[in-house]
């Protein structure tokens, strides 16, 4: 996993998999990162081939964190069909914005 | 009456249906291809019909019997290569021989359901589905006494169980011994087949749910064809295995009918683990909150 500090954008990419194995270190790691108060938050799911609940859950946990920092938006970047029809599967698309380019 | 039946052996569009055993065996709204087209035939008036099946012939045989069920005599016979309906129609039809059905039911390609012709059922999933929505209408024969229409548009197994406050949208067909659960919503467009079992607040709509398959609760099923654990987007083809089988998985054991019921609500228990659990109770909870989150129900 990589993260990336550009200015007010915090850019989180290369997750090839989140899943229970890595969930914990996913949200540890970002939540250091959010101490830098970006106002942009970017998950790059291009590379995301595997995402079971505790992913989802840790997404979730991001979501709920950035909720309640006004003005920060969190985007997912790119995530392939089959984690598209997971976040429709739990509905948590609508949580999130999600953007392909 | 004689009749012949061609089971098609090829759906490079559909391989997760292929996975699954013949194509003439795919269950569709509560009973199988072959047996809507057998139960189509007999209504005809055939009573002698031969099922030319170049794959899995045992599992065809399995899935038709000896046609007693429906009053005529069956016969499987395996074939090497999938004849085309020509082919079959020289090689087991006797030119002139008395006592077919008349053409185009004498010698049937099942590539779609009877009466549909138009609407291919292998070409795609999308088509797959198209076919299953048009055909629900069609499905309720006078034979099949275990499914009625409860309301217009609205068809429901005899023995299903549906919560006085869940919430069915026509069109929609709930199988037999089906579990729809309080607070969900089904259809408009919802196909749930034997034994499926719809939780508290899912969301089932434009889609086909297969036998023994369970949804979980505050689950969406859009646009897809879900069967045990296996999503397949039908407009895009994207498949996905669910990995967490408290959101969508299979029933399908050894089971009486009878517990089918108490097997999914133990089942649904049982695969919670704590932490996924939290998941849902964590969606459950913003979802109570979000302005921008439609809940049904």
């Amino acid at each position: 996993m990589k993260i990336e500090n550009q200015g007010q954008c915090l850019s989180i990419s290369e997750i090839h998999e989140l899943t229970a194995q890595n969930s914990t270190l996913f949200r540890d790691e970002v939540q250091a990162a959010l101490g830098t108060s970006p106002t942009l938050i970017e998950i790059n799911l291009s590379k995301t081939r595997f995402m079971d609940s505790s992913g989802l859950g840790a997404l979730f946990a991001l979501y709920r964190a950035t909720s309640q920092r006004n003005g920060v938006v969190l985007r997912l970047l790119n995530p392939m069909p089959e984690i598209q029809q997971l976040l429709e599967l739990t509905q948590m698309q609508q949580l999130f914005e999600i953007v392909r380019r | 009456m004689k009749a012949l039946l061609i089971c098609p052996s090829k759906g490079p569009a559909v391989p997760h249906l292929v996975e699954l055993g013949p194509l003439a065996t795919v269950p569709i709204l509560g009973d199988c291809v072959a047996g809507h087209w057998i139960e189509h035939l007999a209504a005809l008036g055939a009573r002698q019909i031969q099922v030319v099946a170049a794959d899995g012939e045992d599992k065809v045989r399995e899935a038709v019997g000896d046609g007693a069920r429906w009053g005529v005599r069956i016969s499987v016979i395996a074939a090497n290569v999938e004849p085309t309906r020509e082919e079959a129609a020289k090689r087991y039809r006797p030119a002139g021989e008395p006592g077919w059905l008349p053409a185009p039911n004498d010698v049937v390609f099942m590539s779609h359901l009877p009466g549909c012709p138009q609407l291919p059922l292998f070409e795609s999933y999308a088509c797959w589905f198209s076919a299953l929505v048009a055909w629900m209408p069609l499905a309720l024969t006078p034979a099949r006494v275990r499914v009625k229409e409860a309301r217009p548009g609205i068809w429901i197994g005899s023995r299903a169980r549906v919560a006085s406050a869940a919430e069915l949208i026509a069109p929609c067909w709930v199988g037999d011994q089906v579990t729809v659960e309080a607070g969900a919503v089904v259809g408009p467009g919802a196909i749930l087949e034997d034994r499926a079992v719809v939780s508290p607040k899912a969301l089932v709509t434009r889609s086909w749910v297969g036998p023994d398959t369970f949804v979980g609760p505050l689950t969406s099923v859009s646009n897809s064809l879900a069967w045990g654990s296996t999503l397949i987007d039908w407009r895009t083809d994207s498949s996905l295995h669910v990995p967490d089988s408290f959101l969508l998985g299979s029933l399908a054991k050894p089971q009486s009918s009878s517990t089918t019921d108490r097997f999914g609500r133990a089942f649904s228990r049982r695969v919670m683990p704590e932490s996924q659990s939290a998941l849902i109770t964590a969606l459950r909870s913003r979802m109570g909150r979000a302005p921008n989150l439609k809940l049904p129900g």
